[in-house]
């Protein structure tokens, strides 16, 4: 996008700003519904270097729910490749395990919030295991199809050339199947920035998602606002890191889209 | 003599299906019965069911599965309206891009429940707060999908439909909308799919009924085993939800593209 091209957006969002500040100014917008800008820019002052709720600085908050989504993603990618590589390869528990893993994509996470309470207390387990187990499916499912997805073109010319059963899987298959694999451990990242969020509802005031909630009942709506900002810049950022990460262990995807 | 049992399998997909669905359910009942033997952690699928059934009746299953649907319906008509009509205008329409894209992308990555607190604040704690909710969950995938599509329609296509002088709101219409189809088709599934996970969420925090209600009523009251029942009846339905979609969009889409 060269500087023409960028003036368009850039004024229309100078305008917007402009509008609500001024706006709230006249008292057309109740601050409480639309706090606008410059408090915003206060309030994020505020939680950097004052914190809320109760002196929890904005880093705690970070570092608290990076924590949690990054163990519960490790452990559903530890425990997902593994499982869906088996599966992938063997057609006849892929068949067994079809409609398991269907079901398992559409059970709502949060649905589990109650047996992850009676299971795993109030501590960090249970959101743990709630990122984890949002994660898993969304890894799983990705790590059969792109097994299954491999062109049998190269495990034939693979087999024709006598090649054993486990190079074809560690040079030909998983070589092939790696850049749907690397597809799908972005989609479960994602996944676990949408469940954390419900997962912080339980028993903490620190974490983003608990500092989203938690604003709502101190009536800083300025809070929550600024608490969704950065959890959408946090997401947004791991993601493009993983991508980045996967152009360097990949090189020879370069260039291309999966 | 009957062939192998491996080979049946083989031969059929469902069978295969059914006996993997039946030796995960079984080792959960042989496990929660012999070797948990407690039902307040970890009730087996058979007591679930039938303590379910015992506090609730049908009407009242039917109930919640229904108020769930139409908050489901109302936010992803919605996402679907305004994706689909916003994204084949970024993909087709350089001005809008250049103008929305910027905005859009901005809004993604804030994950769908972080707006619960303001949507109520918005709207308050009825009906209008969940379907937002729902539609800002589904609305992403669908935005992405149709201006993906819209923007790799094949250029042969415009270029014959410009020499017989569609243009304008009918090039989008009659052209780039049926040939972004198989693409927006995609972005629909996903979202219906987040639809379900956001509204549980939303029903979590603020409702009197609804599915998403149902789990937290049996945590409240302690039960268990109607929790793990609410647990499976959302995933049921929102299988059964995604089925349908997808003969829809078979239907429809498949007439001129295999999906």
């Amino acid at each position: 996008m060269n500087a023409r091209h960028a003036l368009p957006p850039l004024a229309l969002l100078a305008a917007l700003l402009l509008g609500w500040e001024a706006a709230a100014a006249a008292g057309w917008l109740t601050p409480i519904r639309f706090p606008p800008p410059s408090r915003l820019a206060t309030s994020f002052r505020e939680l950097a270097l004052e914190g809320f709720p109760f002196g929890a600085f904005l880093s705690t908050h970070v570092v608290a729910t990076l924590r949690r989504v990054l163990a519960g993603y490790l452990i559903a990618v530890a425990l997902a490749v593994p499982l869906g590589l088996l599966i992938g390869a063997s057609p006849l528990l892929d068949r067994m395990a079809s409609p398991v893993v269907a079901f398992g994509r559409s059970i709502a996470t949060l649905s589990l919030l109650p047996l992850a309470l009676v299971w795993f207390g109030t501590e960090e387990a249970p959101k743990v295991f709630l990122i984890g187990f949002g994660c898993f499916w969304v890894m799983l499912s990705n790590v059969i199809a792109a097994i299954k997805l491999v062109d049998p073109v190269l495990l034939r010319a693979a087999r024709s050339m006598d090649t054993p059963p486990r190079d074809i899987f560690l040079r030909v298959m998983l070589p092939a199947a790696l850049p749907r694999i690397a597809a799908g451990a972005r989609m479960a990242l994602g996944m676990g920035f949408v469940v954390i969020v419900g997962a912080e509802m339980i028993g903490t005031s620190i974490g983003l998602g608990a500092l989203i909630m938690e604003a709502r009942t101190f009536y800083r709506s300025d809070i929550t606002m600024v608490g969704m900002a950065c959890i959408g810049a946090i997401g947004f950022a791991l993601t493009a890191l993983l991508g980045l990460l996967e152009v360097r262990l990949m090189p020879w995807r370069r260039g291309r889209q999966t | 003599m009957a062939p192998p049992l491996r080979a049946r399998l083989a031969a059929s997909p469902a069978l295969a299906g059914a006996l993997g669905v039946a030796l995960l359910l079984l080792a959960w009942e042989v496990a929660a019965r012999l070797l948990w033997r407690d039902p307040a952690t970890l009730p087996a699928p058979s007591e679930a069911v039938l303590v379910a059934l015992r506090l609730l009746t049908p009407g009242e299953i039917a109930m919640h599965v229904l108020i769930s649907l139409g908050r489901i319906l109302a936010g992803f008509t919605l996402a679907a309206v305004a994706g689909i009509t916003l994204g084949v205008l970024c993909g087709r329409v350089a001005a809008v891009e250049r103008l929305l894209r910027p905005f859009v992308e901005a809004f993604r990555p804030v994950p769908p429940l972080a707006w619960i607190p303001i949507a109520i604040v918005w709207f308050g704690l009825g009906e209008a707060s969940k379907v937002f909710v729902i539609f800002l969950g589904a609305f992403f995938p669908i935005w992405t999908s149709a201006w993906r599509g819209a923007a790799l329609v094949p250029q042969v296509l415009l270029d014959s439909a410009r020499s017989m002088e569609v243009r304008g709101p009918a090039l989008l219409l009659r052209v780039v909308l049926p040939a972004a189809l198989p693409d927006i088709a995609v972005g629909l599934r996903v979202a219906l799919g987040l639809s379900f996970g956001v509204l549980v969420a939303a029903e979590l925090i603020a409702a009197e009924r609804g599915m998403g209600r149902l789990v937290m009523q049996a945590r409240e009251l302690g039960q268990m085993g109607v929790a793990i029942f609410a647990i499976f009846l959302i995933g049921i339905v929102s299988l059964l939800a995604d089925q349908q979609l997808s003969a829809i969009i078979r239907r429809s889409v498949g007439r001129w593209r295999p999906v």
